[in-house]
């Protein structure tokens, strides 16, 4: 009754808006007229009679009481007798499919081979494009999930010295001057990531955790929820924690995790008072317990110094987010320079500068210790668009060589009458069919090779596209784009045939469409599988020269442990234990093996000049029996002498040049200032190399520093490598009862600094070698095609007396030339983008010749198989066979 | 032949269809036939028939101008051709002659 109300007088009663709309979309066209006025004007009259709501009801029965197939069903077709009649109209392609389907299919079966090299090739082209875009989805987005994530940004340093060095963190009064000073942020959120941690929960039970110091405003900027505990509180009081979710299972199993205590390396004492959601898999800051900043002054003063501006490290971290009318370009030209003003004497306000980094920046700028660089996922998407579009362009070759063949259907269908779209759609259902196929293969493929993946890459991808509404469309979108690529072409060209030349079976050549794109193509394909052949043989060579050079010292049979107190009566009593074992042939302390990914440098002074040097030097810290157990050699002056303390200094032969001396004596015995610490210069040692290969040997001094030491690195007898090892850990733990026992030995460790390469290596070796198969395919294809078009120029040479080996030489000779115009494309630019590589290693294999060769003669030899597989069978077909047909 | 021949309700249909002359269209003929038969029919048997009856020559159908009571659409309006009218011919000529030939006594029912 309400409704009645509602409705005005003068305005028409309306029927159900949904019925109608159901009526116009069920209803054949040339009735739906007819049909919706009748109950329309039914509908008015009822309502007149019996009121608007009983009409509608009537409305919608009278609908339901229609349903019956003469609705639906369209005009029956008037059969052209007249084409001109206009009644005529052209068939709906979408009533044809299942005819284009059923035919398809049976072409298809007809054509296994055909078939499968088509099927083969588009999976294997598409799996690589499905992970490829899985991949690069993931990297990037890589931290796009927190509020304003675009206004936040991390404050960095950059060094000016004698060159430019990046660094992550900032000196540790910097977050409290900028949030104290100006107001062009609304957070600022200072955090300390501390690696490798001993959290214990009792002297049995113990964890070795990243764990992360962190202002509160931390958790105001990035957005990691709280599942258990008062978001507002969290992190402002000493001496709590939060943990995630995963690390209270790990820890409290089933218990409740609020409450519980937790001891962070034996000494602070935290109450967990909140529970972290799982963090997202696509995030940089992976630290999964978070302690209150203030605490990290209980746990590691010396980091956090009050007004210590010289010093930084680059775990201490300092996060923004600037007010939304707030530009970066702002900060980074008045407020951080106005910052190093204030704070910095004249001397050292010129090397120390700091900026503003986007949180997007984070993940890619490897200079910043991100993950990867932008260009680097690009190229991969290049690669994989480059892997599916040869797999198009295959198919369009086979598919047109096969036209040849076809064309005689073509023709008796275009005589009985098919229209050219009809004949278009019927090549596109084809191709839509082998698409369809090869798309379930990717996607299977895909997840077969999703944990190599994921292993080679240290990632966890997922792969979900019934949940991933991204990765669907992408699927959608390639399948779509593939079938009208590929498809498009060869039915455009066999669509357009002439019907009595196609029955004649007089179609040039020309007809089926350009034979020299597809050559171009082929060129192009071999040109990139050459390219990454290339690629390959080089990053190989280069690993195997940086993992298996001389890099100046000791490396093999050595185990570094970690020494979690360095008080000098506990080293010297750990030395002597392990000493004692059998197997061991040498101990040493030190603050880092011979080779480390990351070494500071320092300020150096030398003997009596009055002037620090232009150049600075790193510093190693290690006992005198270094020397020995890394086999260092000493090339002037004696190694150093036992001590915990400063003293004496070995400097490193390109210290000495640096020094502009002549002779590696003159530095003997002289004074040295080294990092504000004065010691006598004893000895030189012979260079090596201290960092991985990529970088030249810079000046490095090495001395007794016991408060530095924080690992042992032990020479052992590989023989007993068991025993040896338990040996170790008994010893060890004994000593250290509160730590975690961990051993690694050096080679690994050097190993390590070529993981991405290594990485790098496997990924262009899985795409050389795609590459070249799927350009093999388009060979085979090619050849094909000409084999089809030359059947009978066959014939006619073999009954004019040619041998079998002059007709294979018809199509060698070919393909020799195409593979050697795509070798010339392909070294040039080879050897520009891997010298540029190369440029990246300091030392470095040389490029020769032999490596191109090799290249091509792997091409070549792989090319031939292929061509030979195809061509044999063309040339010793029986010409009877060939030339009947005339 | 198959396509002449005249369901019962076919001919009432083609019928009313003729007795409405020129404003024979569905909802017209829904109501003469649901007054007639003094019962209630629904529009897709009206609807239907008027279809069949269409398909088998017997009615020709014409498009009037859009009108605004009907929502702006047009009606569909019906006429009898000339086979249709020779149907109900047939159809009256079968129905007479059935009638005449009634014996008398053929309505004397037994009590």
């Amino acid at each position: 009754m309400n409704r009645k109300n509602k409705t005005q007088p003068d305005q028409q009663p309306e029927p159900p808006r949904w019925a109608e709309w159901l009526m116009t979309r069920i209803t054949a066209p040339h009735l739906r007229n007819e049909v919706l006025g009748d109950m329309y004007e039914l509908f008015q009259t009822r309502s007149q009679q019996y009121g608007h709501t009983p009409a509608q009801l009537l409305y919608v029965l009278e609908m339901l009481l229609l349903l019956h197939p003469r609705l639906w069903r369209r005009q029956p077709q008037v059969t052209p007798f007249f084409p001109q009649s206009t009644y005529y109209s052209p068939p709906n392609p979408m009533t044809m499919l299942s005819n284009y389907v059923r035919i398809a299919w049976r072409k298809l079966n007809r054509h296994k081979s055909y078939t499968l090299i088509n099927v083969v090739s588009l999976s294997l082209g598409i799996a690589c494009a499905i992970l490829i875009f899985t991949l690069v989805n993931y990297h990037l987005s890589f931290d796009t999930f927190h509020a304003h994530q675009d206004r936040i940004y991390r404050i960095y340093t950059e060094l000016h010295t004698d060159k430019i060095t990046y660094s992550t963190g900032v000196p540790n009064p910097m977050g409290e001057a900028f949030r104290k000073g100006y107001s062009v942020a609304d957070k600022v959120g200072r955090i300390a990531f501390l690696k490798k941690r001993v959290v214990s929960l009792s002297p049995e039970k113990k964890f070795e955790q990243d764990v992360a110091f962190a202002d509160s405003e931390f958790l105001d900027i990035f957005n990691f929820p709280l599942v258990q505990g008062n978001p507002k509180t969290a992190l402002q009081d000493r001496n709590t924690a939060l943990i995630t979710e995963r690390v209270a299972k790990q820890y409290f199993g089933d218990k409740d995790p609020i409450g519980q205590i937790l001891h962070i390396d034996g000494s602070l004492i935290v109450k967990v008072t909140g529970v972290l959601k799982d963090l997202p898999a696509t995030t940089d800051f992976r630290s999964e317990v978070y302690l209150p900043y203030d605490n990290l002054q209980e746990h590691s003063p010396w980091l956090v110094e009050k007004d210590w501006w010289v010093g930084f490290n680059k775990e201490m971290q300092c996060f923004i987010r600037l007010k939304p009318d707030v530009s970066a370009e702002v900060v980074d030209a008045k407020i951080l320079p106005a910052i190093t003003d204030k704070y910095y004497d004249k001397a050292n306000a010129k090397l120390f500068h700091f900026n503003l980094q986007p949180l997007s920046d984070v993940h890619f700028n490897p200079k910043l210790r991100g993950y990867t660089e932008k260009k680097n996922l690009w190229t991969f998407a290049l690669i994989g668009l480059f892997l599916v579009v040869t797999a198009c362009v295959n198919f369009i070759n086979l598919a047109t060589a096969q036209a040849l063949g076809r064309s005689k259907e073509v023709g008796v269908r275009k005589a009985l009458g098919s229209e050219r779209g009809a004949l278009f759609w019927q090549f596109i259902t084809e191709t839509a069919l082998i698409a369809g196929l090869a798309m379930i293969i990717a996607v299977a493929l895909a997840y077969l090779l999703l944990p190599f993946v994921n292993q080679w890459f240290d990632i966890q991808l997922v792969l979900n596209p019934l949940a991933d509404a991204q990765l669907l469309a992408f699927l959608v979108g390639l399948l779509l784009i593939v079938v009208f690529c590929s498809g498009a072409y060869p039915g455009l060209i066999l669509a357009r045939f002439q019907p009595v030349l196609a029955l004649k079976g007089k179609l040039s050549q020309r007809a089926v469409g350009g034979f020299s794109l597809r050559k171009g193509l082929v060129v192009t394909q071999f040109a990139i599988s050459q390219l990454l052949i290339i690629g390959t043989l080089i990053i190989t060579n280069q690993l195997r020269y940086s993992q298996q050079a001389d890099m100046g010292f000791q490396k093999d049979a050595i185990v570094i442990l970690p020494v979690p107190d360095n008080k000098t009566s506990k080293i010297n009593t750990l030395g002597t234990q392990l000493s004692e074992q059998a197997g061991v042939e040498n101990v040493t302390f030190f603050d880092s093996p011979p080779a480390t990914e990351f070494l500071a440098s320092t300020s150096f002074r030398f003997d009596t000049r009055p002037e620090n040097e232009k150049f600075n030097i790193s510093m190693k810290a290690g006992d005198h029996r270094y020397i020995p157990t890394f086999k260092i050699p000493i090339l002037a002056g004696r190694n150093l002498a036992p001590s915990d303390t400063i003293g004496e200094y070995l400097l490193n032969e390109t210290a000495v040049k640096a020094l502009g001396l002549a002779s590696l004596q003159d530095v003997i015995g002289k004074a040295a200032t080294i990092n504000g610490r004065k010691g006598t210069i004893v000895g030189v040692m012979k260079d090596f190399h201290f960092k991985s290969f990529r970088v030249a040997v810079e000046p490095l001094c090495l001395t007794t520093w016991g408060e530095l030491y924080n690992s042992c690195g032990v020479k052992i007898n590989p023989a007993n490598l068991r025993t040896t090892l338990a040996g170790f850990e008994k010893a060890w733990t004994a000593m250290y009862p509160s730590s975690i026992y961990t051993y690694r030995f050096l080679d690994e460790d050097i190993e390590r600094f070529y993981k991405l390469d290594t990485m790098l290596l496997r990924l262009i070796q899985a795409f050389a070698a795609i590459a070249i198969f799927v350009g093999c395919l388009g060979l085979y294809g090619l050849v094909s095609f000409m084999a089809a078009q030359k059947t009978k120029e066959i014939g006619v040479r073999k009954v004019l007396g040619a041998s079998t080996t002059s007709i294979l030489w018809l199509f060698g000779k070919e393909f020799s030339r195409l593979l050697l115009i795509a070798f010339l494309l392909a070294a040039p630019l080879a050897w520009w983008v891997m010298s540029n590589w190369l440029n990246s290693f300091v030392y470095r294999i040389e490029l020769g010749a032999g490596i191109f060769v090799l290249a091509i003669l792997i091409t070549v030899l792989v090319a031939l198989l292929t061509v030979s597989f195809r061509s044999v069978k063309a040339a010793l077909m029986n010409p009877v066979k060939t030339l009947r047909t005339e | 032949m198959k396509g002449t021949q005249l369901g019962e309700f076919e001919e009432i249909v083609l019928l009313t269809i003729a007795r409405l002359y020129d404003d024979a269209y569905g909802v017209a003929v829904l109501e003469e036939l649901s007054e007639r038969l003094e019962r209630h029919m629904s529009l897709g048997v009206v609807h239907r028939t008027l279809q069949r009856l269409e398909e088998k020559g017997l009615v020709h159908s014409r498009f009037s101008e859009p009108i605004a009571e009907r929502g702006g659409r047009s009606k569909r309006l019906f006429t009898v051709t000339m086979t249709g009218e020779q149907a109900l011919r047939e159809a009256r000529r079968i129905r007479n002659e059935l009638w005449d030939g009634i014996p008398k006594t053929a309505f004397d029912h037994q009590p």
